[in-house]
């Protein structure tokens, strides 16, 4: 009876501790985006999706900090990093050449990522030296200029295509107490963006010309455009507090019918039509003539494409699970954005159809053939000096208070 | 103690951990700063040595560093005339018997000390926000055409985030100089009043002579604390507009993490290290030089 109860209890023991392995969750940590709906939904589409398809993982979130990758770099620099990770283009060639950064080719081929990344997305997936360091989700993304219509039309103004057109609506904005033009110049990358819509009304390589080294920070027209921001700003087209505000107080602004205009990616279509509605729509960015409206129409800041995405620490326990998973994730991002996000400008076919568009998304898809050029945002940028300056240099440039002389002279500096 | 303070071992057996605490946390990391900072390194990877060329970009060419200068000074001086200034006042006021709510003040001057400085940040970046602050609507409400730019202003935003820092640490150093009165003897100040002194006479002559150590801390901790002043700048302003309020901490930062330059972010470093030390130096050459007028001057004093 005794030797029965100890077999017994083995047994038991034994069971107890494999249902116990086998519940066991392998638990991976994720350093991603997760402060608005934009990047909240998709990535808690991609966990329940997750949770289906890899029932034994559980990530674990590291909400990113919006600090131009300086937490990435500090984990970088003490060996912490997580075992995803989200990356720009600037910090690629440092991790990679740390070794702390997986090379993806076999697992996006074995996972079939690489089949399913559109083909116009794919030359971006490849640094220079061939290999795949991240697996993308978002596609070519444009910075666009959100007008309320609405507003325009209560003080009887037409939508401005010229600078003099933009400061004669300010005047009538600011007489009437609406803020001309909301925007979050607290945030480096949306200031450089200001400065890249309006540069590349004079020059089309726009601020990706001096990343890729096609154009000089000493090209005349970058001054011009600096003195036209500056003139802008001077001429009260941003509001007063342009330099500390963040992105919720602009967005507030601009969706509470307190502000005409506002700068953003086009990731912001879907919250500006929730909000307002028909009100709502993008427009050609102004310059500084008719005659140069109508020849830079096409010409948009953002796009270009970048290296970036989910990246993977080779050093993680469970590397090779990790670099399954950020391919999973990156997919259903790219679903989610279709899907829920009324977004089809994603770096994956996901195969799934959307006729929900809004129609400021359909009014630019239909213009993405005739674009004739784009830049790209500052992550897409591979100088990290040049993307942080010339964050700083918009911001100088916002505030009204630097002249353009000044601001250039920094840049010079900056790039030596 | 006789006996302990004549044994070496002894000694050496109480003071090593501390020594060793700090050669590894502090004395370390600072011969590590200087050393890479004759480096060019992204902090990740190998770094190549450059010999001077940092220290000659930083000091004699970037437009930046006589910014985050003049910034840390002015820095230093509002801090240090506010924090000073006021927790004196305060620290002797509550330390009078004769002052009502004492207890109740002691707190309320100390409370800003123990909240988050982001907490602080952000109530004040409210209040001074040039669009729709309470400062600037307060002054529309009340008719007065005054409405400030103060956080956008490249000439005046630094002063208002040294103001935000001198708020909120008045108290720490009120809490020094109301411990520093509290060690007075009331002998002192009954001797006083027997020759007839005023109150203020006493304060005059008595406290502010007697605080001279504590006011010496303060000093340096108020005038070290505005150079290498960051958190408040970071949150407030992000060093804008532009690089209008740099510091040497904002480009070490700065350099070292968003532009992957450690080596030139550990140059600013170690200039802020030997400025710090050279103020220190300073402080304690002028503190130490005024200590026996000072007291010369005590001791032959007509207290009436």
């Amino acid at each position: 009876m005794k030797k029965f109860l100890c077999v017994l209890l083995a047994a038991m023991m034994i069971i107890g501790c494999a249902s116990a392995m086998a519940d066991e969750k392998i638990k991976l940590q994720i350093y991603g985006q997760y402060a608005d709906d934009d990047t909240k939904v998709p990535y808690d589409y991609a966990v329940e999706k997750l949770a289906e398809a890899y029932p034994n993982v559980e990530l674990e979130l590291i909400p990113q900090a919006q600090d131009d990758g300086a937490t990435l770099l500090a984990l970088a620099t003490a060996g912490k990093l997580p075992d995803i990770y989200q990356t720009g283009s600037g910090i690629v060639t440092t991790l990679r050449n740390s070794k702390q950064m997986m090379v993806l080719n076999d697992v996006a081929e074995k996972t079939g990522f690489l089949d399913k990344v559109y083909a116009t997305e794919k030359q971006f997936m490849f640094a220079d030296d061939g290999n795949i360091y991240a697996f993308p989700y978002a596609g070519q993304e444009y910075v666009l200029w959100f007008v309320n219509k609405a507003l325009f039309a209560q003080y009887n103004l037409e939508i401005p295509t010229t600078y003099d057109e933009l400061i004669a609506c300010a005047d009538v904005f600011n007489a009437n107490g609406i803020v001309p033009m909301a925007l979050f110049g607290q945030e480096g990358w949306i200031s450089a963006a200001m400065y890249d819509a309006v540069a590349t009304r004079y020059i089309n390589a726009g601020i990706k010309g001096i990343d890729n080294g096609t154009t000089s920070i000493e090209d005349e027209a970058y001054l011009k455009a600096a003195e036209k921001l500056a003139e802008l700003a001077k001429a009260g087209v941003f509001q007063a507090a342009v330099t500390t505000t963040n992105y919720d107080q602009a967005s507030e602004m601009f969706l509470g019918g307190k502000a005409a205009m506002f700068l953003n990616g086009q990731w912001y279509i879907e919250d500006a039509t929730k909000a307002l509605g028909d009100d709502v729509a993008w427009i050609a960015y102004p310059s500084y003539d008719a005659a140069s409206y109508e020849a830079n129409k096409h010409a948009f800041s953002g796009g270009g494409g970048s290296i970036s995405g989910y990246a993977v620490n080779p050093a993680s326990p469970n590397a090779e699970l990790a670099a399954e998973v950020a391919a999973f994730i990156s997919e259903k991002y790219c679903e989610a954005k279709v899907m829920l996000r009324n977004n089809p400008l994603v770096a994956v076919d996901t195969g799934l159809v959307n006729e929900n568009f809004p129609p400021m998304m359909q009014a630019l898809v239909a213009e993405m053939p005739n674009m004739t050029s784009t830049t790209a945002f500052t992550w897409g940028l591979t100088n990290t000096t040049w993307s942080n300056a010339i964050g700083v240099a918009g911001q100088s440039l916002l505030s009204g208070q630097f002249t353009a002389q000044e601001v250039i002279d920094q840049l010079v500096f900056e790039l030596e | 103690m006789k006996k302990y303070l004549s044994n070496r071992k002894a000694i050496i057996v109480f003071c090593l951990p501390a020594l060793i605490l700090f050669c590894v946390f502090i004395f370390i990391p600072i011969l590590q700063v200087f050393y890479y900072s004759f480096f060019d390194w992204d902090g990740v990877n190998k770094a190549t040595f450059v010999g001077l060329k940092n220290y000659t970009r930083l000091l004699m060419k970037d437009p930046t560093f006589k910014i985050a200068n003049a910034n840390g000074f002015k820095f230093g001086i509002v801090i240090t005339v506010y924090q000073l200034l006021l927790a004196t006042v305060f620290a002797i006021a509550v330390s009078d018997k004769r002052i009502r709510f004492r207890k109740f003040f002691r707190t309320a001057y100390f409370i800003p000390v123990v909240l988050s400085v982001t907490v602080v940040c952000q109530l004040w970046g409210n209040v001074m926000n040039a669009d729709n602050g309470l400062l600037n609507t307060l002054m529309a409400r009340l008719g007065i055409d005054w409405k400030q730019n103060w956080l956008n202003d490249r000439n005046t935003a630094i002063y208002a985030v040294a103001f935000v820092n001198a708020w909120q640490w008045m108290g720490y150093q009120f809490a020094l100089i109301v411990a520093g009165i509290k060690s007075i003897g009331e002998d002192f100040y009954e001797a006083a009043e027997i020759d007839g002194a005023t109150s203020l006479k006493a304060h005059w002559h008595i406290t502010l002579p007697l605080l001279k150590d504590t006011f010496n801390f303060c000093l340096l901790i108020s005038v070290t604390g505005g150079i290498k002043a960051f958190s408040e700048i970071d949150i407030m302003t992000g060093g804008g507009p532009g690089t209008s309020t740099y510091t040497l901490t904002y480009i070490m930062y700065n350099n070292a993490f968003t532009r992957q330059k450690f080596g030139y972010g550990l140059t600013s470093a170690s200039v802020l290290v030997l400025e710090c030390l050279a103020i220190i130096l300073v402080l304690n050459w002028l503190m130490k030089d005024r200590e026996q007028p000072l007291f010369s001057r005590r001791k032959g004093v007509d207290l009436v």
